[in-house]
């Protein structure tokens, strides 16, 4: 099931590589129906995945080669279900939010379907050789993807984003090697699936060399401040569907990586962490909110407010408490939604009048009513307005890291605050008011297919803000387990106000409103 | 009467190869002089002769199975396994290096058929010296004796020195051929030096010999060995381009006919790399804790000084060579490791090898076969103009710079993941740090020909033998990438003696 879930994309791209080249118009449809397929599956595993259960589900494994340890060996838990499904989501989204890319549609389509089944094999990953080779393969697409269809900078910024995240990936290969090898020592074999490897005893120095190179790598992809300085260039000048993708899923691999991999292979090093990272993550929080109240740039906003929202999501994985956790799961989902939905909508403005300063605009509500509507509502789902996905995220990250870091806590407050004023500012200076230039005036509102693009997210967005619990009930069996891995091999104990396993799970959130 | 005089038996199998193609070099050469068939003639009849010499590599294949299977105990052991009086060798490395010689040189061939159709007359020489490179560079990697491992080396190197130079009408070729024949002399001469020192202090030539001879004897005064020893290393290190003695390198990329540089380069470096690991691990296993740390500072300032300067080329020519150079840091990286390293090595230089032939037929499918300069702004808008070119060039280009799903990643990890266990961490971060540099400057290549608009010079499509090499190598480059259990068993066998 998995291994189709990663290979179907690819299949799909070959089959759209080989259209006829005259039949242009079909490249999309084809592409954008294809990009169902996976959709469907992931909605099966969704749907037949065992709540209860805390380990991995689905899992296949194959050799790939023996005398190295290596294998093809995918499997899903509540950490990766989620962001599986988002990816899933965002695809075919993102391919339909691209009918006004004029050149080399196909190339596009055939990328952007290659992106997809690099970002599920990496969530789905469970050895991390497998993962590695996922992790690195989606530069390429990425790279492609804003460097021929960006706009005027472009190819600056994937250089920028390329060589930034290949950095970071580089020493954690060497620490993968290093991993294996340790493991090998002690052991007796050489392999790389992620169940074994958690058994390695790694020495406080070691073991800190490793997670540091970890979560370097995770941290750039994060990105956490100062490491961000990619993000903007590369949002910027990426394609709406770029962005989308880039903001939406490719982000979560560092938060999913830190998660995944730091928390449980070094646990102790990652509790001695837990100051510097969470400082860092906080830091992210204002700075990213700060820096997006003064951008001129409507896109640039977006990016910032993404820095600010994923410091929440890093916050919440380092408080190391239930809530904590659950929080930075799905607000990994949300961020996804919410994100993805803004970049469409500043795309969709920006096919409209070709600019993106907030400056050019001024009174749109009155001649695009409908859209916005849709910007305020994602607006409001991005600061967290309860009954929206956003807030949901947001709450548990923030009760989840009082009881460890009650002054990480307070100061992250400050960033949903910060939220409010800058997306709200932008909004007022978009959309309120008598529009006082002539080409704002008569701008079309939204048509029907843009908003069949956006009804997806509006009604998951409602959904997920609503009823967490269809995710909250998939992802605490394994937050608990790595909060059990955690406490078992390290010496740090969750206290009893951040243990509390089964409050947070009885869905109180969503009626906090 | 006359007296019997038995005569001596040769094992033939263990220079099959060489034999094959030493023997089509003359003919090529009778042939043209006695017929004056057509270039295409020729060049097939080329073709010919490498798959003779292909399928006597596979006879040795099944040869060392057999002298293995066997054992120490079969009375005609040493006769088989160490033929000729111990000169030459039949071990997988030897097999294994014809193998990838010989593939190699048929890519060379098949690549640079444009440029023997353009020389005319002169196209019979090119091809002979083709094969004669090949013969002296497989000889080279199959020499057990310091003395056959010079002939080896002089045979291969003085076909090479001509090839560089075979375009002559052209100034940068004649530069190239006079640059790299007194540079490969001068590195020549350091390495006869080196063997003359070794025998001095030894008295074998014979590389089992010579660790034989060491392990016997505490030398109180180790220096003679142990400067012939790093004197051969430096002769070797040049014919690989291993900084800081890969000056030539550039120039000769740039300068000879771009159709078979990448045949040049890679028959070199292979039959390189196989000497050095013979002579290091063979010769002198009593030297280890000597010559490991000059390895290890060869291979770091090779991988920096080829990556970072391979970033500021504008011609990709020059930019292959200094990523040659790093590519040959990399590859002393798994010697770090030993005798555990040399399967890691030879699988490296197997997928590079064809990964550079390929690079560089797209390089002469762009520039021209007997063209030099090949600016990077030729290859801008290579993606519309010719996308098939620009795909396979990608794809080669990734798989050089070792992105994952293509052979270069594997070769890479291999190579890192032998040397860390063998204690070399330093090594290998410096080696991840260097291949991060390297990313950029094929991304450069990559960013002209995806991004740029460029010049609307139209291409003429290229003829079907360099079209099958590209389309190969590119398929290689990934389909190793996915699957590489085939090869590396291949390459796993490898234990040096």
């Amino acid at each position: 099931m998995l291994t189709w879930l990663v290979l179907s994309p690819l299949l799909a791209a070959l089959v759209v590589a080989f259209l006829p080249t005259r039949r242009r118009e079909l490249v999309l449809p084809v592409g954008i129906l294809l990009s169902v397929v996976p959709l469907t599956l992931a909605g099966v595993v969704f749907y037949e995945f065992e709540t209860a259960e805390a380990g991995f589900q689905f899992v296949q494994q194959a050799g790939w080669y023996r005398p190295w340890g290596i294998a093809w060996h995918l499997g899903v838990d509540g950490i990766s279900l989620g962001l599986v499904a988002l990816t899933t989501v965002l695809i075919p989204i993102s391919l339909a939010a691209s009918t006004k890319i004029e050149r080399r549609l196909k190339e596009f389509v055939i990328f952007v379907l290659v992106l997809e089944a690099g970002v599920l094999g990496t969530f789905l990953a469970l050895d991390l050789f497998l993962f590695f080779v996922f992790f690195e393969v989606i530069l390429i697409p990425m790279y492609f993807i804003i460097g021929i269809w960006g706009s005027e900078r472009r190819v600056y910024a994937a250089l920028k984003f390329f060589l930034y995240t290949a950095f970071g990936s580089a020493l954690m290969l060497g620490a993968i090697i290093a991993l294996a090898i340790a493991h090998a020592r002690q052991v007796g074999f050489l392999t790389f699936a992620y169940p074994d490897l958690l058994n390695v005893e790694l020495t406080q120095t070691a073991g800190r060399w490793m997670f540091a190179a970890f979560a370097l790598a995770f941290s750039i992809k994060v990105p956490l401040f100062p490491l961000h300085t990619w993000l903007p260039d590369a949002h910027v000048e990426a394609p709406t569907a770029g962005s989308v993708l880039l903001a939406g899923v490719l982000l979560k691999l560092g938060t999913y990586g830190l998660l995944r991999f730091n928390l449980t292979l070094f646990p102790q090093a990652a509790v001695d962490a837990v100051p510097i990272m969470a400082t860092i993550a906080v830091v992210g929080v204002v700075y990213g909110a700060v820096v997006a109240i003064v951008q001129p740039d409507l896109k640039k906003l977006v990016a910032y407010s993404s820095v600010s929202h994923l410091g929440f999501i890093v916050l919440g994985t380092f408080a190391l408490t239930s809530a904590g956790l659950q929080g930075a799961v799905i607000q990994n989902i949300n961020h996804g939604l919410t994100t993805g939905a803004l970049f469409l909508l500043v795309g969709m403005i920006y096919e409209r009048r070709h600019t993106k300063k907030i400056s050019d605009f001024g009174g749109l509500a009155k001649p695009m009513p409908i859209f916005a509507g849709l910007f305020l509502f994602a607006t409001f789902a991005s600061i967290g307005l309860p009954a929206l996905a956003g807030f949901v995220g947001e709450f548990l990250v923030l009760i989840g890291s009082f009881p460890t870091l009650p002054v990480h806590a307070v100061i992250a407050t400050s960033g949903v605050v910060l939220a409010a004023i800058y997306l709200l500012w932008a909004y007022e200076r978009v959309f309120t008011g008598v529009p006082d230039r002539e080409e704002n005036k008569v701008l079309k509102d939204l048509g029907a297919r843009e908003l069949g693009l956006m009804a997806p997210l509006v009604i998951l967005i409602f959904l997920l803000g609503l009823y967490p619990n269809i995710l909250l009930d998939r992802t605490s069996a394994s937050t608990e387990a790595i909060l059990d891995r955690i406490e078992a091999s390290s010496d740090f104990e969750v206290p009893a106000a951040g243990r509390l396993a089964g409050l947070f799970v009885a869905g109180d959130e969503g009626a906090g409103e | 009467m006359i007296a019997q005089v038995a005569a001596p038996s040769v094992y033939w199998t263990a220079i099959g190869p060489e034999l094959a193609m030493g023997i089509g070099a003359a003919l090529v050469l009778l042939l043209d002089v006695q017929f004056k068939p057509a270039t295409k003639v020729l060049g097939r009849f080329v073709f010919f002769v490498l798959l003779v010499a292909l399928g006597l590599t596979f006879a040795q294949h099944l040869a060392v199975d057999d002298i293995m299977a066997r054992g120490t105990g079969d009375p005609a052991f040493l006769e088989r396994f160490v033929p000729f009086s111990g000169m030459i060798v039949l071990d997988r490395a030897a097999v294994f290096a014809r193998f990838v010689i010989v593939v190699v040189t048929a890519l060379g061939v098949a690549s640079g058929w444009k440029l023997f159709e353009s020389l005319g007359r002169r196209a019979a020489e090119t091809l002979a010296l083709i094969l004669l490179a090949a013969t002296g560079f497989s000889l080279m990697a199959a020499s057990l004796h310091l003395v056959m491992m010079f002939l080896g080396l002089e045979i291969g190197s003085i076909a090479l020195y001509v090839l560089a130079g075979v375009t002559r009408e052209r100034a940068d070729s004649d530069e190239a051929a006079i640059k790299y024949f007194l540079l490969g002399s001068v590195a020549s001469a350091v390495f006869i030096y080196g063997v003359s020192l070794v025998y001095a202090g030894t008295g074998q030539l014979g590389l089992g010999d010579v660790r034989g001879y060491l392990a016997g004897v505490v030398l109180t005064k180790p220096a003679v060995v142990l400067i012939g020893m790093m004197l051969i290393t430096v002769g070797l290190a040049f014919k690989v381009s291993a900084a800081p003695f890969h000056s030539w390198a550039p120039d000769v990329y740039q300068g000879a006919p771009a159709g078979i540089v990448g045949f040049m380069a890679s028959v070199a470096k292979v039959g390189g790399f196989a000497a050095l690991i013979r002579v290091l691990l063979t010769a002198f296993p009593q030297f280890t804790d000597d010559w490991k740390p000059i390895i290890a500072g060869l291979a770091a300032v090779s991988m920096v000084v080829g990556a970072v300067v391979a970033v500021v080329q504008d011609d990709v020519r020059r930019m292959l060579a200094y990523s040659g150079v790093a590519h040959a840091g990399f590859i002393l990286t798994g010697l770090m490791a030993g005798a555990a390293g040399a399967s890691v090595i030879w699988f490296y230089l197997a997928v590079y090898t064809v990964q550079l032939v390929g690079a560089f037929g797209v390089v002469a499918a762009v520039s021209g076969a007997a063209g030099s300069r090949s600016d990077i702004s030729a290859f801008a808008g290579l993606a519309r103009r010719s996308p098939h070119l620009a795909v396979t060039f990608a794809v080669l280009l990734v798989g050089m710079s070792g992105l994952p799903v293509t052979s270069g990643f594997i070769a890479k990890f291999g190579v890192f993941q032998v040397a860390w266990i063998a204690g070399y961490q330093w090594l290998v971060i410096v080696a991840l740090l260097a291949s991060v540099v390297a990313f950029f400057f094929y991304l450069r290549v990559i960013v002209r020909m995806f991004m740029d608009d460029g010049e609307s010079v139209e291409l003429e499509t290229p003829p079907l033998s360099i079209r099958s090499v590209l389309v190969g190598t590119a398929l290689f480059t990934i389909l190793v990438g996915v699957l590489p259990g085939p090869l590396l068993d291949l390459a796993r066998e490898i234990i040096p003696i």
